[in-house]
């Protein structure tokens, strides 16, 4: 079921009834109810895959079980490399089986030797990714006895297939979120109108910008080679806000439809194209997933610890892992590899740590060295996005060379003016927002009611006059 | 939570008003159009004898009013610039919807593109994007991933940013819609670039071709069939160029009942720049001309 379709219209209000004024006096029925409405939420997409989740976090359950039985490190470790393999098993299976077989294929043929491929059909699993990914830190978490294991199957089961965060995050840890599920919740109205202007605003993201540059986006990646200079970086732009605006719309859904139910999940995005530099970006990017990968893979390889050797190498590897993650396709390894480049020399001059506060704190507008700043981390970050948006390696490249040709000076063949003033108001209101939780969290806030409902209605016909097909998510391919 | 549902309730119902308010824009988007043509057709003003489908050549090359004098048969021209063959099935629909069946459809056939995957024509939305208060039309624009769903419910979900320009469009001084539907190119080409054919496109294969296109063009013929329409297809000049490969493909995929029209490929006057406005496209004069060779073969079949 899609965030932004009649199905979940109608879904959500139903989900909320129940929650709210049928089961909300027994704390097992309400989980169980949850564990219900989101095994309709995900099997709505697609039941048969239903079975993978529940497999997964039975493993998952009972390992942590038998981890909290066990005393021995041997057989401890012998449990969580069972729930690795178990986990990453499926989601290699499914997401990269005919990769590898693909270029396994390719490298024997370097050598004069032909093999006739074994790919198989397989349909990726809506979220796997992102629900391996909890599920695994759940063990990892009790394996190093930073959590104690649940003997609740109810609320285990609620905590790997809550729905709002099922299919594309944010990845929560079971340090956090699982714990919510032990208590009862208390409707608070503060919490439950900051979600559904949460969620609001995260329609707007995703309707309005991300769909819409979508159709720019898409019709000059599509057909790149029609296209050169100042087009082909207006197709880079608009792909840029695309992705924000549809994964960061994402979260802003999912965590405002999860405090209509009482829950508090972690901010995913902080503004990330506000960064001063690309290590303040990967802070402000996609947060549960780097957190994710610097908790369970950069820290358990050594970490900061070691030498400079030490530190790059670790660097590149959850680079990498990260660009991986994302698809089956050496463009996100080549993605993930850009960024590792791009972070190097503040690694190597440890300035990596040096932007942690918010750009222009208490200032209405940044510094001119801050906008400089700003603006190179931006670039440098539109052209990964070029890697992560082409088709493959070859349409990479060529796109990028094709920028870089006497049309860049010209006017872009393609230039939806109304779009570019959309989006300019949109980087204004976030800019505004860009030390809260989500751009438009206090934004009016004060403001008398009239006002307020006014801005709000605003958004919400602009959702509606910017609505077309319903458009999948980007990131439930991954 | 009393508070909270008595507060979305009250949220909800001031949105209802403005919600149904914006009626007012889809209401008052058709007054703004200077082409009236599909809104004639949805109201079922267009109880014609002879319609006229097709694209820039349907809509510059025949004159609807010069074959109604010349065939005695009342004429409309329906043809939109820059529209494919599933358009054209998409106007026939509609206008056999809402109106009286033509007894003759002429179809002017985009050499050699009509069936062709690129999208040099495409399913042209915007002539139906001020219409999208009717449901019907917006039905059709929900098929096209155009509007949502949900507008089905909404006014504004059919609204676009089309409804927000209030001022009244003008006409094209040197391409007008006249009173029956067709658009004359009154200037004449600057017998330069505009003339040049691209030769890279004279080949033609099967792989080119679009199912979708196939099938709209097969839709048009059943219709036809099935409306006791005379269906005539016509190939409107090219400068100095025929593609035959096209043409031969045409005719494999034309019924034998229906009828095929090509201008005369000896006369001078296609060969002469006075009569083109660009290489596909002739001006007024050559229209005239054309107009008049395609009544005579209407009025003997």
């Amino acid at each position: 079921m899609f965030f932004n379709s009649i199905d979940f219209a109608v879904f959500l209000p139903i989900v909320f009834i129940l929650y709210w004024f049928v089961t909300q006096k027994n704390l097992k029925l309400q989980n169980a109810l949850l564990v219900l409405a989101s095994y309709v939420f995900y099997g709505w997409w697609d039941w048969r895959f239903l079975s993978l989740i529940i497999f997964s976090s039975l493993v998952d359950y009972s390992i942590g079980l038998a981890l909290k039985k066990e005393e021995k490190k041997s057989k401890r470790k012998l449990l969580l490399w069972l729930s690795i393999i178990v986990n990453l098993g499926f989601l290699g299976f499914f997401k990269y089986y005919n990769f590898f077989v693909d270029n396994f294929v390719e490298a024997f043929s370097l050598f004069g030797t032909k093999i006739q491929p074994n790919t198989l059909d397989i349909i990726l699993p809506v979220g796997i990714s992102f629900y391996t990914f909890q599920t695994l830190s759940y063990t990892i978490d009790v394996y190093k006895r930073k959590l104690e294991p649940t003997n609740n199957l109810i609320s285990f089961l609620a905590f790997v297939s809550f729905f709002p965060q099922l299919v594309a995050g944010p990845i929560e840890r079971a340090t956090n979120l699982l714990p919510q599920f032990y208590k009862k919740r208390q409707f608070h109205y503060s919490q439950a109108v900051d979600g559904c202007r949460q969620i609001l605003w995260g329609f707007f993201k995703k309707v309005v910008i991300a769909d819409t540059c979508a159709e720019y986006a898409n019709q000059i990646f599509n057909n790149s080679a029609d296209y050169s200079g100042s087009t082909l970086v207006i197709g880079a732009l608009f792909f840029t806000f695309q992705i924000y605006g549809d994964f960061s719309g994402y979260s802003d859904i999912a965590i405002g439809t999860s405090r209509l139910f009482g829950f508090d999940l972690k901010q995913n995005f902080a503004f990330p194209y506000f960064s001063r530099d690309i290590a303040e970006f990967w802070r402000r990017w996609h947060i549960s997933l780097s957190t994710w990968f610097r908790d369970y893979l950069y820290i358990p390889l050594g970490g900061s610890r070691g030498g400079t050797w030490m530190k790059v190498r670790n660097t590149f590897i959850i680079f990498i892992v990260s660009g991986f993650w994302h698809g089956a396709n050496w463009t996100f390894v080549v993605w993930g590899f850009l960024n590792a480049l791009y972070f190097l020399p503040l690694l190597l001059a440890k300035r990596n740590r040096s932007n942690l506060d918010v750009v222009a704190q208490e200032k209405m507008l940044p510094s001119l060295k801050e906008v400089f700043k700003m603006s190179v981390t931006f670039a440098l970050t539109v052209l990964a996005w070029i890697f992560f948006r082409a088709e493959n390696i070859t349409h990479a490249f060529s796109y990028i060379k094709n920028i870089f040709t006497k049309a860049l000076f010209e006017l872009p063949l393609v230039r939806p003016t109304n779009l570019i003033i959309l989006i300019l108001i949109f980087i204004s209101i976030e800019w505004l927002g860009r030390a809260k939780h989500y751009a438009i969290e206090t934004l009016f806030l004060q403001q008398p009611k009239v006002l307020r409902w006014t801005f709000y209605m605003f958004i919400i016909a602009c959702v509606f006059i910017f609505s077309k097909q319903e458009q999948e998510f980007i990131y439930f391919q991954f | 939570m009393k508070h909270f549902i008595l507060n979305i309730i009250l949220f909800i119902a001031a949105f209802f008003i403005i919600e149904k308010s914006s009626y007012y824009l889809l209401y008052k988007a058709p007054e703004k159009e200077i082409d009236k043509r599909l809104e004639k057709v949805i109201n079922g003003d267009l109880n014609k004898e002879l319609i006229v489908i097709g694209s820039s050549r349907g809509a510059g090359n025949i004159l609807a009013g010069q074959l109604e004098q010349e065939t005695g048969l009342s004429s409309f021209n329906l043809s939109y610039q820059g529209t494919n063959i599933e358009f054209h099935d998409f106007v026939l629909t509609t206008l056999l919807k809402f109106n009286k069946a033509p007894k003759k459809l002429v179809l002017s056939v985009d050499s050699p593109h009509a069936f062709f995957k690129e999208k040099s024509l495409d399913f042209r939305v915007d002539p139906l994007l001020p219409l999208s208060g009717n449901n019907y039309i917006n039905n059709a624009l929900i098929e096209r991933g155009e509007n949502n769903i949900l507008s089905n419910f909404f006014y504004l979900g059919r609204v676009s940013s089309n409804h927000f320009s209030f001022k009244k469009k003008k006409q094209r001084p040197d391409n007008p819609i006249d009173a029956f539907g067709s658009m004359p190119l009154l200037k004449k080409s600057n017998k330069g670039k505009a003339l040049i054919f691209d030769s890279s496109i004279m080949g033609y294969k099967l792989s080119f071709e679009s199912q979708e296109k196939l099938q709209a063009f097969k839709h048009i013929q059943e219709l036809c069939k099935a409306n006791n329409i005379k269906l005539v297809c016509v190939f409107s000049p090219s400068f100095k160029i025929f593609h035959k490969e096209f043409f031969n493909r045409f005719k494999e995929l034309l019924q034998p009942e229906n009828k095929l029209f090509v201008y005369n490929l000896e006369r001078d006057t296609y060969t002469d720049t006075n009569y083109f406005y660009d290489h596909a496209h002739l001006n007024i004069e050559g229209a005239k001309v054309f107009t008049t060779e395609l009544s005579t073969f209407i009025n003997l079949n």
